[in-house]
Formats: C-alpha cells, structure tokens, sequence
C-alpha cells in the first residue's frame, strides 16, 4: 500500500502534443507536480494554457489527436499511462474523481440525480441498488442537501444549479477516491452559492483528506483554498510553491503581471466626481419587463396567463458621464434591463433619454439608437462570423450617415481601440477573445454614442486581458465624457470603476449606492451577504 | 478549401458521392461530344439490339444507340435537377430565414402556411402545378422548384431560429439595422452550411421527381433523350429487350444515390464535431 512518502500524485516531465493540421501544438512541456495526501494543489492559469488538457490526461481521456511525448503520471506510484483501458476504467470514479464546471452540463437530463449517484456505488463498490440508493441518500445529506431523500428522485432540471453541483460533489466523494480533480467547479456558479460550495469543498477535503488538484482562473479563490499554487502559461508551469509565498512575493513576471491585474476594490481606478445636480442623461421610470408571450389558446379562452418577470418596476438614472454599476446574481434582471433599453425587449414605464420621454420600441428612432449603443459579453457571439472587421465597422458609420473615406474612417476606429489597421480584412474567428471585444468596443464608440450599455463585457475574457479592456474603457471614457452602464457580477471589479453600484435580486432593484459606501452597514441584507461572499483579491489576506 | 475536401474525401460516403457526381458533371458538360452515334438517327434493321461493341448498351425500339441517348440525356435530367433545386432552395430558405427572423404572430403565420402546403405529396404538388401551367421543360421546373421550397424553409427555420437567438443579430437590431439586411446579411450567410447538404440530398429527389413527371408524359416531350421520358417509352417494349428499360433506370439510381451520399459526406466534413 501507499507509505507517507509517495505522493499521491505525482507528474513528472510530462508532456502532451496535439496533432493538428498547422503542424504539431504544444499543449503541455515538462509539467513537474506533485499532490501528497490531504494536499490542495491549485493550478492558476489563463484560458488555453493547458490546464484542462492536464486534466484530462492524468484522467487518461485524450483526444485522439493527442500525443504523449514524455514523462509519466504516477497515481500512488502506479504509473497510468502503462494501464490497460480496461483497468482505467475501474480506477476512474473509484480512485480518481472529477468535478466539471457547469453541473447543468455534466448531469444527465434524462436520469435523477439519485441514480446517477447510486449508478458510481452500485459500479465501483459492489453494492446492491437498495443499499446504493441508501448510501446516496447519506451522502447527498453529508454535502448539506436538506431533503436529501426528496432531492434523490428529482431530475437534475429540478434542481437548482448550486444542489446540482452538490450532486455532483457526492458522487465525486461517493467512493473515498484518493485524488480528485475539480476543474472551475464554482466558475458556472452564483457568487453566494459558489461560495457555499467552496466551504463544502474545503469541509469535505479536510474531512476525508484526499488529494486535491484545484484548477481555476480566479486567483482569489485559489489563494483561500490551495495550500500550494502552481502557475501554468502555455504549457509550461512558470513557479509553483506555498499559496503565501507565490501571493505574498511572486518570483515571476508572469504570476506578478496576474496578481496585479486582478481588481481590487480599495484602488480605484475613478478619481472624477459626477455633478448630480444635473440633469441626468438616462431616467428610467418604472420599467417592467415580462417574458413570455400570451398563448394563442388561453387568448381564445380567456385563461389569465402571467408570463415570466424580468424587471419589476426599476427606476434608476444615469448621469453624463457617469460610470454606473449594475451587480447581481444570473437571473436578476440586469441584461433584460440592458435589453429594454436597447429595444431588444418590450417593456412597460417610461424610459427619459436627454429630456425626450421614450415608452416602445417606436420611440427609438435613428437619433436614440446613435446615442445609446450596447456591447455584449461574448464577443464571439456578437461578432457575426461570415463578416470581416471592416465590414462589421462600417455598417455603424453607414447607418449612422458619415460617408466619405470609409477605410480611413476604419482605420482611425482600430487605432482608437489600440489594434492593427491591417485587421480590417480579417475575420473574427483569426482574433483573440480580447481583440474581439476590442471590435465589439470600436463598433459601439463608432457613433460617438452618450451612453454605452457593457452587458458582463469582461466576463467571457483572462483577468489580464481584463486589465487591459477596462483600461480602454476608462481611457474612452476620459476622452469622450460617454456614460457607462456597466453590468457584470463581479463586485471587486465594479468597486473599481462605478462612480454608483445598483443592486439587483430576481428582477427587483434593492438599492443604489455609491461606490465608496456600498460596504458600509446599512446598506441592504442582501448587499452585505453579496459582499460577503466575494472572495478578497489574492494576496491580501496572506 | 483543401483541408474542407480532405475531410470530405475521409469519409467513404463523401468520396464516393464526389466521384459520381464529378461524373455526372462530366457527361453534363461533354455527353454530346462523347456520345458514339447520333441520339436521333433510326435504324429500322437494328431494333431491339443486346450490348455489343457497336452499341455498347444496345439499342431501343427504334434503333437508336442508348449510350448516346443516355450521355445527351443526361445534361437535361441533372442540369433540370439541381436548377430547380437551386430554385426551390433559394425561395425555401429566404422563407424559413424571414419567419424566424420575425417571430411570434407571423413565425406562426407563415410556417402553419407551409405546413399546410407540405402535406401535400411533392409529386401531387408539382402534377397540379404543371396541370395548371401546361406540361413544358420549364413548367415541370418551376413545378419542382415550388414543390421543394416548403420543407426547405423549415430546414432553414430551424437553423436561422438558433441564429435568431445570436448576440450579433441583438447588436444589429440595436443599432436600428433595417430587417431586410439583418435577414440577407447577417442570418442568411450563417445558415448556408446545413442548406447546401440538404440542397445536395435534395437533388437526388428532383433527379426522381421529374423522371416520374417525364414519365407520365407531363414534362421532357418525345424525341427529347430524357431519362425519365426513356423509361416511360420503353415500358411497352420490355418484354422484347430489357436493355431499354434497365439502362435509363439504373443512370437515373446512380445519379440520385450519387447526390445523396454526397450530401452525407458534406454533412459530416461541413460539422467537424460528428
């Protein structure tokens, strides 16, 4: 059996290719780590640097274009590249767990969460389905479900993502593996419930002491639940140490480069004040929102049919040059509220733009729409991916009549946005995610527009590449004393740069607050435990 | 372009659909100058003749070679084929992509409309349209067009829905785009890949669509060397060469079978992820 000193995992010059078309990508180069028992190990790094490949292959699920090209992955000193796909099997699940991002995607639609559970059980520890069932009721009232038997025969659309992802934590734990791997397991998360299920994590861990490998790209959250940090770009691990120790002092350019980009609410990157006297550039009075159309037969019938809420009589105001921050969880209304305002959703109230009063969609005329533009969170949605940059430029310029020398006109927008002229003949998809916002962001500011709707704009992209975007923004903000309406949910990030922060809960608007006061006391419940959930910026606390 | 054909080529279905029809093309474009005899000359004293190396498919009632009629013929049915698909394609899709750009009250307008018009048969379709136009070349073209054009607008709509619900048509509708281009510009472009494979398997159903309007006499008419016009005259005569009836039939299978693998190894190479 495993004796104290061999780790329970362990990595050692391992290397992955990809094969693919343009030649041979190196997905990982030497990676060196090492998990001992009751360890959390969390590996740090920016989207495409390798951190799921690494997981999938200790859990030996490779693409098939993928190539080993050396090294070994020891799993308590049994090395997993030499096992048959038959023993892998056995070992996946019993031995080695995983836990995924998003649970609404990694359950099953079609079985309960009962059976999925007692499916491991029944598979790896032998057990009959009656005893399976029982054991999984245990567990699913050990990860703190409060009706543990109910929450067996309910199917995962009936569970609320948070409960799924407990599912999920259950079935992980369900067979006392000795290391499991969890990749962003709070990522797809609301920030209250992701908190929640980082304390189960971190309950669970030290109570069953198994060897964890914690992958995220948010630093906040490694630096409270990881004893050690690794730090992977492309491939290639750049330091690894003591959680306090890479934090605290970063020996490398790299790992220093992530720690400052990550926002920090106490440095504020706002130093103007608004003059609220005024006045203001946007009123919106009482707007409602309802989903869902009325169905054709309860028209017939004179059923009452009351569609879903998405906004509950929100007022609010925007002043000139205002930066103002809408916070809260999926599902409280912030983008239906950025859509009513754009005309992409009927609405009820009144909305005042510039002194004229706008009630429907009739009331958006050329004039509104130049003046209130709207980028969206991923760019790669909101680029249309058969058009080239320039022509995706010049449709504003077009609409909004400025003709004349069209490509000057493009290349003044790239530059203005710190990107090539020469990207005008390019399409999305040869772009980086943050090129793409910038596009998105040219595109917006092409009709020197009051008031610019950021709907979660940063929230699809790398903390640095985060860094860079809302610098950008503030720089143009600067320049053209444009009004923001910032939506996002990440509250460190909006303490930064709001001048005010709105907060938002299951359609209803709870309060409006200045950014400097809005961890003051007496702000509203629910303000204070959104605060508190948000993990402080990494490095602080150390 | 290259990496797409490769991909293409993988498949046993796309390889083989690719080379039918890259023959069909060929007789399409050179039949006339390949074909041994002249399609419409008699010879009363070669009637009825079995495959030999004078005429290398036999001969048909009147003595005229098969081959050739066959390699004339072929440029009508196929051409006829993929320009009423085209046809059918182009009006179904610009149909589907405008329904589900509206949405709501005439989404449901327009689709429970073509519904109603794709429960009837396609073939029935086209004989009431050629009925009522007269039977022509070109009428049985617009018959099969206009046959085809339902279920390819719900194809599209289908894809165009998942389009719809995009970031990039919210950003243009935001901007005050007008309908017509957010229809023909930004959904049209993205819906192209699964239309052009359901266009493909299509074709081979115009193939047998208009050689059954041909056969019933509504379509090509005599001398015309049409595959479906052959079949049909050759019926009377099959107890005394079963050539004449075989050869037409099988071109018409192949061609069809052609089209339709082709379909499936592009709906494979156009979605990398099957």
């Amino acid at each position: 059996m495993t004796n104290a000193t061999t780790p329970t995992l362990d990595i050692r010059n391992y290397s992955l290719d990809y094969a693919t078309s343009g030649g041979r990508f190196h997905a990982l180069k030497d990676i060196n780590l090492s998990i001992g028992r009751g360890e959390i190990l969390g590996l740090v790094g920016e989207s495409g640097s390798g951190k799921t490949s690494l997981a999938w292959s200790i859990m030996r699920y490779l693409p098939k274009n993928a190539r080993e090209t050396g090294g070994s992955i020891l799993l308590a000193g049994e090395d997993l590249a030499a096992k048959s796909a038959g023993e892998i099997d056995k070992l996946r699940g019993r031995r080695i767990s995983m836990v995924f991002q998003d649970p609404s995607t990694s359950l099953n639609p079609t079985l309960s969460l009962g059976r999925q559970l007692s499916e491991v059980l029944v598979r790896h520890r032998g057990l009959t389905k009656t005893q399976a069932w029982k054991e999984g009721e245990a567990m699913l009232a050990h990860v703190g479900l409060k009706t543990p038997a109910d929450m067996m025969h309910r199917m995962p659309h009936q569970a609320s993502g948070g409960e799924k992802q407990r599912v999920v934590i259950a079935t992980a734990f369900a067979c006392n593996p000795e290391c499991i791997i969890f990749d962003e397991p709070t990522t797809a998360l609301d920030v209250i419930t992701s908190r929640q299920i980082l304390d189960l994590f971190v309950a669970l861990q030290a109570e069953t002491g198994v060897a964890c490998l914690y992958i995220s790209h948010d630093l906040a959250l490694i630096s409270r639940t990881a004893s050690r940090v690794a730090v992977i770009r492309r491939g290639v691990i750049v330091e690894q140490g003591d959680s306090a120790q890479i934090f605290g002092a970063p020996q490398d350019d790299y790992t220093r480069e992530l720690i400052a980009a990550v926002p920090d609410p106490r440095h504020r990157l706002v130093t103007t004040e608004i003059d609220a006297a005024k006045e203001p550039l946007v009123k919106v009075e009482n707007v409602s929102v309802h989903y869902g159309r009325k169905p054709f037969f309860a028209a017939l019938t004179g059923r009452a049919h009351q569609g879903t809420v998405g906004n509950r009589a929100v007022s609010l105001t925007v002043n000139p040059g205002e930066i103002l921050g809408i916070v809260g969880e999926s599902g409280s209304g912030k983008s239906t509220l950025a859509k009513a305002m754009t005309g992409l959703n009927r609405f009820e109230g009144k909305i005042w733009f510039a002194g004229k009063p706008i009630s429907g969609l009739r009331d958006m005329g050329t004039e509104y729409r130049k003046d209130v533009q709207i980028i969206f969170q991923h760019p790669d949605a909101s680029l249309n991916p058969r058009q080239k940059i320039g022509e995706i430029l010049s449709r504003p310029l077009k609409l909004y009549g400025k003709d004349g020398s069209n490509t000057e006109e493009i290349g003044a927008m790239l530059e203005q946005v710190r990107l090539p002229r020469s990207h005008a003949d390019r399409y999305p998809h040869q772009l980086s995610g943050g090129e793409k916002q910038r596009v998105a962001i040219a595109r917006a500011f092409a009709s020197k527009p009051k008031l610019v709707i950021c709907d979660e704009i940063t929230s699809a992209l790398d903390v640095s590449v985060q860094a860079s975007i809302i610098q950008l923004l503030l720089e143009l903000q600067k320049a053209s004393n444009t009004a923001y309406l910032f939506i996002t949910h990440d509250l460190n990030l909006i303490r930064q740069i709001a001048h005010r922060i709105a907060v938002m809960y299951r359609g209803d608007l709870i309060e409006i607050a200045r950014a400097e006061e809005i961890d003051r006391p007496e702000r509203a419940d629910y303000t204070r435990r959104l605060l508190e959930a948000v993990p402080p910026p990494a490095g602080t606390q150390a | 372009m290259i990496e797409f054909l490769k991909r293409l080529l993988r498949t046993p279905q796309g390889a083989i659909g690719l080379l039918i029809v890259l023959l069909a093309l060929v007789i399409v474009l050179f039949g006339p100058s390949l074909a041994p005899h002249d399609p419409e000359s008699l010879a009363p004293l070669a009637r009825y003749k079995p495959s030999s190396l004078n005429y290398l498919m036999g001969t048909d009632q009147y003595g005229r070679d098969i081959l050739s009629r066959l390699l004339i013929g072929g440029r009508a049915t196929i051409s006829m084929a993929v320009l009423a698909t085209v046809a059918g394609t182009l009006v179904g899709a610009l149909i589907g992509t405008t329904s589900a750009f509206l949405g709501g009250r005439s989404d449901e307008v327009i689709m429970r409309t073509v519904d109603s018009v794709m429960s009837i048969p396609s073939l029935l379709f086209a004989l009431l349209v050629v009925n009522l136009l007269g039977s022509s070349t070109a009428n049985a073209l617009i018959a099969v067009a206009v046959a085809f054009a339902p279920s390819m607008a719900r194809v599209t709509r289908s894809v165009a829905l998942s389009v719809r619900k995009q970031d990039y048509i919210s950003a243009a509708i935001a901007r005050g785009e007008r309908s017509s281009y957010i229809i023909l510009r930004e959904m049209l472009p993205n819906v192209v890949a699964p239309i052009i494979v359901e266009m493909t398997i299509r074709i081979s159903f115009a193939v047998m669509l208009f050689a059954t309007l041909s056969f019933l006499g509504l379509g090509a008419q005599p001398p015309a060397a049409e595959w479906g016009l052959m079949v049909s005259e050759a019926r009377q005569y099959m107890h005394l060469s079963a050539g004449i009836l075989i050869w037409p039939s099988l071109a018409i299978a192949i061609v069809a079978v052609g089209f339709n693998l082709l379909g499936d190894g592009l709906r494979d190479a156009l979605n990398p992820r099957t």
